[in-house]
């Protein structure tokens, strides 16, 4: 059968070498940036798009070259003129298209016109509805110059912009699939039609959502709960030449804790970066099963007392955590565009939602630290965790 | 104050406060490596922009679009001078639809439905449109609104055979066998007794009758040796499923080179005969039937989980090319791909609580064998036979035998038995 199937295999494959461009629905992305009042970005339009639109192919040959192309800019920038407006804090803004030139896409080759926009702070009595005035484009893309007003710290407005109008008109007459990508501030928003959208700058409520599901999710993550707790657990009895006693200062306590907390973030504050940009990726079988072994081991580490330092044993097994940590992240769907606020704002929330946890059960362990019930916390919890935390890797390996 | 006991403590205890000092340094440091690391490669990432060029050569093709055909430019010019004319808009759009079929790019979905825009929104639009309009939601798995409007068309027109074939397809996915039964059998005078049996086929299999449909349908294919290439190449391809139902894989790929060589762009049998060669351990010929094919995104999948089986050169840059694709998909909202997410999360990440996540999704849309069977498999991946639930009820409710979905069921612990019980 092989020797048959192989053959049916090898006559119909073709053309190995064909560029594969991807078939999909037609998109096209504006990025846009928001410094001050100035607004920046660029429009990214398919090719085989604005061909539809504006008969780009003027052979009709079905090769679309680059002097077409070119020849065709002043059409396009019109076009693109004609369709797309911008608005701010319900200003009319005047826009300016830039230079063009290519980029290549998972599905071809797109136009990028770089698209730069200057508001001007009409009195808001004069345009009560919010619409704005489309504006003939400009030759070059120059900076904005900001509005004089905006230079005076007195001025009557806020110098930063609260929100974005924009009003995409391409495409949707001639393809009801087409999808206009608006990134701008972190979130995407998609355009299905030419209805403008109105799209708040408030950068902190999306970085703020992270933290959120920083804190819910170590709350909500047991075996990261556990690990840390097992840590903790013995930090108020401390060894003494070669005897354990019950720690007589608070202060040593909480430095002993606060080295082990401090060690479990840095390193699972390296393995979330890492992992959450896309430069280890390890399947998630084996890190939920290691996950959970790290907790048999810091539960085994409390009964046998192998290892003192427990700081180091946070900085190990922490690194694992990070990489749990990210498939959460990574599940959320990360804004690629605040990538840096979202993993801040997730890794604060992380720390945020354990510091909770520290100073909750610290004091309650000092307290009973001299008694019997410290010691049956410490022993039959212990044991308790690692035959549990067993139970989790073995279930999540054979998973 | 001298005591010796007490310095050699004080000394470790130094030693041990600079270890742990350089350990904190070395993970400070390692954050801000890896920090900035996260500022170079963000930019990679779906949403950032693309490095723009400005090519050198101004013969350089940058796109390639079908020729222009003049037919087609001039209707559209009149369509464009005269827009009430729906005979106009319904040619244009079948052109479209028909590039869409050849080569499984959705950009002319969106052509065609812009094509009919008038008609489009309208309960009652003229029979043409309600079809083509029933066609395209089939395409972007609006099933219900499919179902809604073919019900519509042939109350119109009984006599339709298009409207009733297409009514049998969505049926069948949406699972109301009977209505799809009813629709088969309404084609029986147009379109002759291998239409019947090719549209029947999928139905008698689900019913656990695959034996008998098999041989009902080799026959009457072996007797239509010049018909129809397109209802023959069907017809080929339906024949497979009921032989891979049948444990047959050697048939079931016969049937489909058969399929092929009638139409080498018929995306659907290819990938089933791709499905065959990666079930029967020939990722190395999977890979190689789909090569050049990646702009389909079922095919890419595919490719892309053979070369990671067999760690190919390619393998790296296909699977990140797929998860573009998902990236991409998602980022506009679409979720039309789910069977080939749900596959790739558990061929490739290997994450198959997520799979069964997708799987499910996939099958509170579609009702497919092929959705069953994935559905179980990644209950089975996940050890989850709750997830896998919903496909128990329709083995069971069904009938059916399927070899592959048979052996899932089989390793979760319900093995559905010859007369459609389920047994423990």
């Amino acid at each position: 059968m092989r020797a048959a199937l192989a053959a049916i295999a090898l006559c119909m494959a073709w053309g190995a070498a064909t560029p594969a461009w991807a078939h999909k629905p037609s998109d096209a992305h504006l990025r846009l940036a928001v410094d001050g009042d100035a607004i920046t970005g660029r429009l990214d339009v398919a090719v085989r798009d604005l061909d539809a639109a504006l008969e780009l192919d003027a052979d009709g040959n079905g090769e679309i070259t680059w002097r077409e192309l070119s020849d065709a800019a002043p059409r396009i920038a019109d076009y693109v003129t004609r369709r797309l407006t911008l608005g701010a804090d319900r200003m009319p803004c005047a826009l300016q298209l830039g230079a063009p030139a290519l980029t290549e896409l998972s599905d071809g080759a797109y136009w990028a016109m770089p698209v730069a926009a200057t508001c001007t702070h009409a009195p808001r009595s004069v345009d009560p509805t919010g619409g704005f005035v489309p504006r003939p484009a400009g030759g070059a893309v120059g900076v904005p110059t900001p509005h004089l007003a905006s230079l005076d710290p007195t001025g009557g407005f806020a110098p930063h912009l609260a929100s974005l109008e924009v009003g995409y008109a391409l495409l949707f007459d001639l393809d009801s699939l087409h999808r206009g990508l608006l990134h701008v501030a972190g979130q995407t928003t998609i355009l299905r039609d030419p209805q403008p959208v109105q799209v708040a700058l408030d950068q902190a409520t999306s970085v703020a959502s992270f933290v959120r599901e920083g804190i819910w999710h170590i709350w909500m993550g047991i075996d990261h709960i556990l690990f840390l707790t097992c840590l903790i657990l013995p930090a108020v009895f401390q060894r003494r030449t070669q005897r354990w006693i019950a720690a007589d200062s608070l202060r040593d306590v909480c430095k002993e804790v606060f080295e082990i907390v401090t060690a479990f973030t840095l390193a699972h504050s390296i393995t979330l970066v890492i992992s959450a940009v896309g430069l280890v990726a390890l399947p998630s079988r084996w890190i939920e099963t290691a996950i959970a072994l790290s907790v048999v081991a810091a539960a085994l580490n409390n009964l046998l007392r192998t290892i003192d330092a427990r700081w180091a044993v946070a900085f190990a097994l922490g690194l694992l955590h990070g990489f749990g940590f990210s498939s959460v992240l990574i599940d959320l769907g990360l804004p690629s565009h605040e990538l840096i606020g979202a993993l801040l704002g997730f890794n604060l929330g992380v720390e945020l939602g354990q510091a909770a946890i520290v100073v909750a059960l610290l004091p309650a362990l000092y307290w009973i630290r001299r008694t019997v019930a410290y010691q049956a916390l410490l022993w039959a919890g212990s044991a308790g965790v690692a035959l549990v935390a067993t139970l989790w890797s073995y279930q999540r390996w054979v998973a | 104050m001298g005591n010796p006991v007490r310095r050699e403590l004080t000394r470790r205890d130094i030693r041990r406060g600079r270890r742990k000092l350089a350990v904190l340094a070395l993970g400070a440091v390692g954050l801000a490596v890896a920090l900035t690391a996260a500022a170079f490669f963000a930019p990679d990432r779906a949403a950032a922009a693309a490095p723009t060029y400005v090519p050198a050569d101004p013969t350089q093709i940058v796109a390639t679009v079908p020729p222009r055909d003049p037919s087609e430019v001039a209707a559209r010019q009149a369509l464009a001078a005269s827009p009430d004319r729906v005979d106009l808009a319904v040619d244009l759009a079948r052109t479209d639809i028909e590039r869409y079929r050849r080569l499984s790019d959705p950009r002319y979905l969106g052509r065609a439905q812009a094509t009919l825009g008038r008609w489009w929104k309208l309960a009652e639009p003229p029979p043409d449109v309600l079809l083509l309009r029933a066609t395209i939601e089939q395409a972007i798995h609006q099933f219900p609104e499919a179902r809604a409007d073919l019900d519509r068309l042939i109350r119109r027109r009984p006599d339709d055979a298009q409207a009733q074939l297409t009514r049998a397809v969505v049926a069948t996915i949406t699972a109301d066998y009977a209505a799809a039964r009813d629709s088969c059998r309404a084609t029986a005078a147009q379109a002759g007794p291998l239409v019947v049996a090719t549209c029947e086929a999928p139905l008698d299999a689900i019913a656990g009758r695959a034996d008998e449909a098999y041989t009902r349908l080799a026959r009457l294919v072996g007797a239509a040796r010049s018909g129809d290439a397109g209802v023959r190449g069907w017809a080929l391809t339906e024949l497979a499923e009921l032989a891979c139902m049948r444990g047959d894989t050697d048939a079931a790929a016969g049937h489909l080179a058969g399929a092929l060589a009638l139409d080498p762009d018929d995306a659907y049998a290819r990938n089933l005969l791709a499905d065959i060669l990666l079930a029967t351990g020939h990722a190395g010929d999977a890979s190689r039937l789909l090569a050049g094919r990646e702009q389909i995104d079922s095919h890419l999948v595919r490719r892309a989980i053979a070369e990671h089986d067999l760690h190919g050169p390619d393998a790296a840059r296909l699977v990140a090319a797929m998860r573009d694709r998902i990236a991409a998909a998602a980022e506009r909202g679409d979720r039309i791909h789910l069977r080939e997410e749900a596959r790739f999360a558990l061929a490739v990440d290997l994450d198959a609580a997520r799979a069964v996540r997708i799987a499910r999704d996939n099958w509170s849309v579609q009702k497919e064998l092929a959705d069953a069977r994935l559905l179980a498999e990644a209950a089975v991946a996940a050890g989850d036979r709750d997830a896998a639930q919903p496909v128990i009820a329709w083995a069971r409710a069904t009938g059916v035998r399927d070899a592959t979905l048979d052996r899932a069921l089989r390793r979760l612990g319900g093995i559905a038995g010859p007369a459609g019980e389920v047994v423990r």
